[in-house]
């Protein structure tokens, strides 16, 4: 075993990476525990590409066959069901951890200089997660799915100038169709995941390149806190949260199980009560509480342009948070705990 | 039976039962992962041909059949009784077909060739065609797999 | 123990066997077919797929992969708690960097 190992140092140099990881060290504070989200996500990652792949093993995706073949996979391919569910549900506890990774990132001011570049891939990383949620979101073609990606792919119509053209490209075309689910089936299969481990890779760099960012309150008592070397103690530490995590996943995909609507018909009314997926649920609200005219203008319109303005708000926050120990930084502290308090109260108004 | 020193350290056994409880932790996913990527796509046991299409069809001349996924062949015979083959060339699989004036069954692929009773004759396939039994059961015909 | 390890411990057991209680129970009704939330009441003809049609045998399958999961996951985690504790102790004792000189080098 060790000769191995030494043959493949030498050649790929690994010396670096293993000195490095053995170097590491990860600060001890009040908030260590939020150090466990960045691996997680990774962790269901994983997971996520592993089971859908096997998906895309069984998945037919066009107009006729792929509400059929998710039914097949769900039915008669053993243990398809599971997979599937597996599937659905990691890709909850992803988005769900991706949001708990930006809060603690955000609320604990770790985009601070020297790490904004740091926050801009993250929040890149969050678009692209919530992209891959929603293009895998319409693959089952079932009513729901398809009355879903309709309302979803007309919300950027009311962008002044560019609206058509984008739900356009978004849809193939004026209405959602076969094409449409093409689309988004490469989409979700190949764009996504590739520009997704891409700007991973470039995060990871970074924050190896950076370090760990300790709290501000942390920072100011000086010189370096308690830390532990990351290899071994933090290392095992995370391996049993992940542990922990794949058996939650697995029980609850057991037990909670998705089901699959009856094949979506282009022609057919919409369905009763139809909605998002859960993380889009505060901006589903938000728009339904938007008067249909403001000031003379389209209410959808300024409705999508605040909307557009809150993501632009959220991902250029280090540049707006400039002086983060100040009154200044915490007024943005107040206003993203406002922000957060928003997004879950419109979301359970929702399900109302 | 006390050893006077032990087999290995103690860090060598801890981390063997890691390693290997992880293993077997692992093994508990392959099997069912094995199962959904290896599907079964069983042939059928039998398929029933309804006698009345097959009337009209000369002696000496093939008639093809779906045999689950791949191409079934009824061949007529002279006397009249049928003989039923998988129209799979024993080679690499390839579809066959039935020249009727050479009264062969030829694989175009690398030019394999078989003679009316499914026998190789010539080309690269190994073995005959395979055969499927045929029995009449009232008024279908029953082809199953060789007993 | 530490007096709040011991009661993130007991809270997480809680939550867990709650969890777990739910979990049973939900399970005792998945012989019907799940409807997804929202589904009309006005109902298409094409009925829709149930969640996980499940034969008795594959039923059987998975609460044993079920059960061996979480099994598997108390030993591991023990394990992985006698390598942390055995990691911070020697990060403690400062041993975790290059050998020191013991004193068999000296020659003695």
């Amino acid at each position: 075993m060790k000769n191995l190992r030494a043959w493949f140092e030498e050649r790929l140099g690994l010396d670096a990476v293993t000195g490095f990881l053995e170097k590491k060290e990860v600060p001890c504070h009040k908030y260590t525990i939020l150090y466990y989200t960045g691996s997680s996500i990774l962790f269901f990652l994983g997971i996520q590409i592993v089971t859908g792949v096997l998906l895309a093993f069984y998945y037919q995706p066009t107009l006729a066959e792929a509400n059929a073949s998710v039914a097949r996979i769900a039915t008669e391919m053993p243990l398809g069901w599971l997979i599937r569910s597996v599937h659905s549900w990691s890709a909850t506890f992803m988005i769900a951890l991706v949001f708990v990774h930006l809060l603690g990132v955000a609320l604990t001011k770790a985009y601070r200089k020297p790490r904004e570049a740091t926050w801009i891939t993250g929040a890149l990383l969050l678009a692209a997660s919530l992209a891959s949620g929603f293009t895998g979101y319409l693959l089952p073609w079932d009513e729901l799915s398809l009355a879903a990606t309709k309302v979803g792919t007309n919300l950027p119509k009311s962008i002044p100038i560019v609206g058509a053209w984008l739900t356009g490209i978004m849809r193939a075309g004026d209405d959602v169709t076969g094409d449409t689910l093409s689309r988004f089936f490469i989409f979700h299969v190949s764009v996504l995941p590739l520009a997704l481990v891409a700007i991973l890779g470039v995060h990871l760099f970074l924050v190896q390149r950076h370090g760990m960012s300790v709290p501000l309150e942390e920072e100011r008592k000086g010189g370096k806190g308690p830390v532990l070397p990351f290899w071994p103690n933090f290392a095992y530490r995370e391996a049993g949260v992940w542990l922990i995590l794949l058996g939650l996943l697995v029980t609850i995909a057991v037990f909670f199980a998705p089901g699959l609507g009856p094949r979506a018909d282009l022609m057919a009314p919409a369905p009763e009560g139809i909605k998002p997926e859960w993380y889009f649920l505060f901006m589903f609200q938000t728009l339904k509480l938007f008067p249909g005219r403001i000031l003379g203008l389209n209410g959808e319109m300024v409705a999508v342009l605040v909307m557009i303005a809150g993501m632009g708000l959220v991902a250029f926050l280090p540049f707006l948070d400039d002086r983060p120990a100040e009154r200044k930084g915490k007024i943005i502290t107040g206003l993203v705990w406002a922000g957060l308090a928003y997004a879950v109260a419109m979301s359970i108004w929702s399900l109302l | 039976m006390k050893l006077p020193y032990s087999l290995f350290s103690r860090r060598a056994f801890l981390n063997s039962l890691i390693g290997g409880w992880v293993a077997a932790l692992g093994a508990a996913f392959i099997s069912p992962l094995v199962k959904y990527i290896l599907p079964p796509t069983p042939e059928p046991d039998q398929v029933s041909l309804p006698l009345a299409g097959l009337k009209d069809l000369a002696a000496g001349s093939v008639q093809g059949f779906a045999w689950g996924n791949k191409p079934g062949l009824l061949k007529k015979a002279e006397d009249g009784s049928f003989i039923a083959f998988v129209g799979v060339c024993t080679h690499l699989d390839c579809n066959v077909t039935y020249i009727t004036e050479q009264k062969r069954f030829y694989c175009a692929c690398h030019k394999g060739w078989y003679d009316e009773n499914g026998i190789n004759v010539a080309g690269p396939p190994p073995s005959p065609l395979r055969r499927l039994d045929v029995s009449v059961e009232g008024d279908a015909l029953i082809v199953r797999k060789q007993a | 123990m530490s007096k709040r390890l011991r009661w993130v411990s007991i809270l997480t057991a809680l939550a867990l066997a709650s969890c777990l209680m739910a979990v049973i129970l939900e399970a005792g009704s998945q012989d019907v077919a799940k409807a997804p939330p929202g589904q009309p009441a006005v109902k298409a003809s094409t009925g829709e797929t149930a969640a996980a049609p499940r034969p008795p045998r594959e039923r059987m399958a998975v609460n044993v992969l079920l059960a061996w999961i979480w099994v598997s996951i108390a030993v591991l985690f023990w394990l992985i708690r006698l390598r942390v504790r055995e990691a911070d102790r020697v990060y403690r004792l400062g041993l975790h960097g290059p050998a020191v000189r013991t004193p068999k080098d000296t020659g003695r």
